[in-house]
């Protein structure tokens, strides 16, 4: 718990990230309490209010058919948050454990393992991304399966990375010394040792993910169910906005707003966090 | 006064794009080839055989590689083309066509009457499998051929009596026959080619024509190029090539044409935002359609087996929506012939009435939409089919309870869809091949091809058999609007929502494009402007 309460006192230092953090927290509970917080509903049509400018009663305007838009993108925040940061627990979960496998293990099972990290490392991710989610069809099941599976590796080599260090490390040769069982050697002594650097590459996987989803969505193979209650995704938003872009420039601006102030929140937060974390050498990296 | 300036500032950026997109296209540039003209099919054509094809983007290539008997004049009457004159005997039951001598197909043959019985007998011939067949059934034994009941083509009311004159027996009189003679699919094919190339037969180099271009290559779903006939039979046309692009993106188009890379857009390059601000640009035409845009209902399958359904979904929906959210000036129908036709009647069809709708959605089992069965709505990938779907599906939502699911494929799959694996309900548009009540009403006769309802009323199609024989004005409207009823108010297996106006831009640089409610894309007159 010593190390939460450092992450929390980092932060509070950091103005860009404790800025970033309430933005995302923000972001999340906007989406959450969607329906308490407007009026509108995110699907439908409201044939007096078509195309409307952001105004008084429509803060970011309407579209095409009259839906309120800051509706559509609260709605839509459920979507990218759901997919930013569930994709990067889903990677996280089976890179970790298998470059802790990977790593712990090590000789010819490592090598093994490594070559077919490098030979998805070597995909080209976009392509993978529309194959898997043809696959698994487009709803948020689906999505997150698909770029889940893209973005593990990352995980996977950053955890080996750190398994190879932390092996060498004394207290873990003792606790091997006095008998400890393998399982107990990784969850005990290595895990915990190793979770700073994995906890910056998630915060760091979320805006991936959530500019992949975004991006899936723009060439028309993301979620769009604006009846469901996870609304229309940003990018589905912006695909509607950008033949607009010339007459009608709001349609396209706000869910582009979006996306660009999320990401970039969870890039500044993932910055804090690295230098928080890893005091020795992280600002230089920048 | 500070304000000014600044308001000053901000159109000044998009005029400022305009000027430099602009001053790419000056006869200087490469791209300003006043000899060749640049136009966007939106689609691959999914076929130009004329025989098999039935959409507007193949009708459009097909139009300018041939002619046939007749052509519409621009008061869309037909006029003479191929046949130099006729003479209809035995009260109209016989029309016998008197061929040019002078009409060359593109390899140096003559084009002959027997050319015409050929194709006539293809598309007819239940092998060819054409959706289109249904045409011609107004001719003595086309419909038993067609239908398997009798086996010899020769029974078939059509003969070339010699190289230059062509028989045609009727089954009955019928008013229109003439202009059905204007459509493609009755355009004359050279038997040897196409039985020595099979289906390839329409590739460049195999096929064979004889209008005013030549179809010179075809780089498929990318680009089709024409090359003019110099021994077109009307002389040469003014443009040396012609650039059919297949661009499905609006907004793409549209750029290119604002780019000087393409000379004339229509209704497929123009997204529906930038509408308004197209009429204000030089060259822009608004131009009614005879185009009907409806939803229809497949109805050999729950719940739409269930008229009350059928007429619920109808009811509740608001039409006057349609030009609100498309702004392209369409106009909401609950019929189905469309205006500046004859017998088209705005009273018939069922107006919005959402009490109504939920009553009838409540008798049919299914009170507020509960227990509704999931439905498929699906449409071809496009903007405004999209926009259109999900008003729909707000509306129904709405007035009914029912959330319906939307799906969409690129047209060629979505045409191959309809027959093989239909949704419940699918979107679909009909422009007239011939100005005729006749073209849209058979639409959805028990033996048309083109019937994707599944949808067949013995009573509907008699109605239609009466009124194609029928002379007389007014019984011939009393006719149609019976059936109308049937199609519109009783039976339902189509909603009507709109019919279209087509915008086009033409390059200010050329003139001479004419563009008819039919949206037949003419290039042999086009011309550069004169400056």
């Amino acid at each position: 718990m010593n190390a939460a309460k450092t992450v929390w006192n980092g932060v509070r230092e950091e103005p860009t990230a404790l800025w970033s953090l309430i933005f995302i927290m923000a972001v999340c509970l906007g989406g959450f309490l969607a329906p308490l917080l407007s009026p509108y509903g995110p699907g439908g049509l409201d044939e007096q209010r078509i195309l409307q400018a952001p105004g008084s009663s429509h803060w970011m305007g309407t579209d095409a058919l009259g839906r309120d838009l800051l509706t559509r993108v609260l709605y839509g925040a459920r979507v990218s948050m759901t997919v930013g940061i569930g994709t990067a627990l889903i990677a996280l979960l089976i890179g970790t454990v298998y470059g802790l496998i990977s790593g712990y293990a090590g000789g010819n099972l490592d090598h093994l393992l490594m070559r077919i990290v490098d030979v998805c490392y070597g995909l080209p991710d976009l392509l993978i991304f529309i194959l898997l989610s043809l696959l698994f069809g487009r709803n948020i099941a689906g999505v997150l399966v698909a770029l889940g599976l893209v973005t593990w590796v990352r995980f996977a080599r950053i955890t080996r990375g750190q398994v190879l260090q932390a092996k060498e490390f004394v207290y873990v040769e003792g606790a091997r010394a006095i008998g400890a069982s393998h399982a107990r050697i990784i969850l005990r002594h290595i895990l915990p040792n190793i979770l700073a650097p994995v906890l910056v590459t998630l915060t760091f996987s979320v805006p991936g993910a959530i500019l992949a989803e975004s991006t899936l969505s723009f060439i028309g193979l993301g979620i769009n169910d604006p009846y469901s209650d996870w609304g229309t995704s940003w990018g589905t938003l912006a695909q509607d906005g950008w033949r607009a872009m010339r007459t009608y420039p709001h349609i396209i601006l706000f869910p582009a707003l979006a996306i660009f102030l999320t990401i970039l929140a969870s890039n500044f937060l993932g910055n804090g966090l690295r230098d928080i974390l890893d005091p020795r050498g992280g600002s230089q990296e920048k | 006064m500070l304000k000014q300036p600044r308001k000053n500032a901000i159109p000044s950026i998009p005029a400022l794009i305009t000027f430099f997109l602009l001053s790419s296209c000056n006869p200087f540039s490469p791209t300003g080839d006043l000899k060749t003209f640049r136009v966007n099919l939106g689609t691959e054509p999914p076929s130009l055989d004329w025989s098999l094809a039935t959409d507007h983007a193949s009708f459009n290539v097909i139009a300018n590689l041939m002619v046939g008997l007749t052509e519409f004049d621009k008061n869309l009457k037909p006029a003479a083309v191929i046949a130099k004159s006729w003479d209809i005997l035995e009260g109209g039951r016989r029309i016998i066509f008197h061929l040019r001598d002078d009409v060359l197909w593109s390899d140096g043959k003559k084009v002959q009457a027997q050319d015409f019985e050929y194709s006539w007998k293809r598309l007819l011939n239940p092998k060819t499998a054409s959706e289109y067949a249904y045409i011609l059934f107004d001719i003595l034994n086309a419909e038993e051929y067609n239908q398997g009941k009798i086996d010899s083509p020769e029974l078939v009311g059509v003969k070339a009596s010699d190289d230059r004159t062509l028989e045609v027996h009727l089954k009955h009189p019928v008013s229109y026959f003439l202009s059905i003679t204007t459509f493609e699919v009755t355009y004359p094919q050279r038997q040897d080619v196409i039985e020595k190339y099979g289906s390839k037969w329409t590739e460049p180099g195999n096929i064979v024509t004889n209008g005013p271009f030549l179809l010179s290559s075809w780089k498929h779903e990318n680009e089709i190029q024409l090359t003019a006939n110099p021994d077109f039979f009307l002389g040469k046309p003014a443009i040396d090539k012609v650039e059919m692009f297949m661009i499905n993106e609006k907004t793409t188009a549209l750029a290119m044409y604002e780019q000087g890379r393409i000379d004339f857009i229509d209704n497929q390059s123009i997204p529906i935002f930038e509408k308004p601000r197209m009429a204000k640009l030089p060259g822009f035409k608004a131009v009614p359609q005879l185009r009907g845009y409806y939803y229809g209902f497949v109805t050999d399958r729950r719940p739409f087996d269930d008229v009350r359904v059928r007429k619920a979904f109808s009811m509740a929906i608001d039409r006057s929506v349609f030009p609100k959210i498309l702004h392209g000036g369409e106009r909401p129908a609950t019929s189905w012939i469309p205006p500046s036709m004859q017998a088209q009647n705005p009273k018939i069809g069922l107006n919005y009435n959402p009490p109504e709708a939920r009553r009838l959605l409540r008798e049919a089992g299914y009170p507020d939409g509960k227990g509704f069965p999931q439905v498929t709505l699906a449409y071809n990938t496009l903007e405004d089919h999209k926009t259109v779907a999900e008003a729909v599906q707000g509306m129904w939502k709405r007035n009914l309870g029912v959330l319906v699911r939307l799906e969409n494929q690129e047209w060629k799959v979505y045409l191959k869809k309809l027959k093989t694996d239909p949704p419940h309900i699918y979107r679909s548009g009909w422009g007239a091949d011939y100005p005729d009540p006749d073209n849209f009403m058979k639409l959805f006769t028990s033996l048309s091809g083109n019937n994707d309802t599944r949808w067949k009323n013995p009573r509907y199609d008699q109605l239609l058999e009466s009124a194609a024989r029928e002379f007389d004005e007014k019984r011939r409207i009393r006719l149609y609007n019976e059936a109308q009823r049937i199609l519109c108010e009783i039976d339902v297996p189509i909603m009507p929502l709109f019919t279209t106006t087509e915008h086009t831009v033409l390059n200010p640089r050329f003139t001479g494009l004419e563009f008819n409610s039919m949206a037949r894309l003419f290039l042999r007159e086009v011309r550069p402007a004169s400056r």
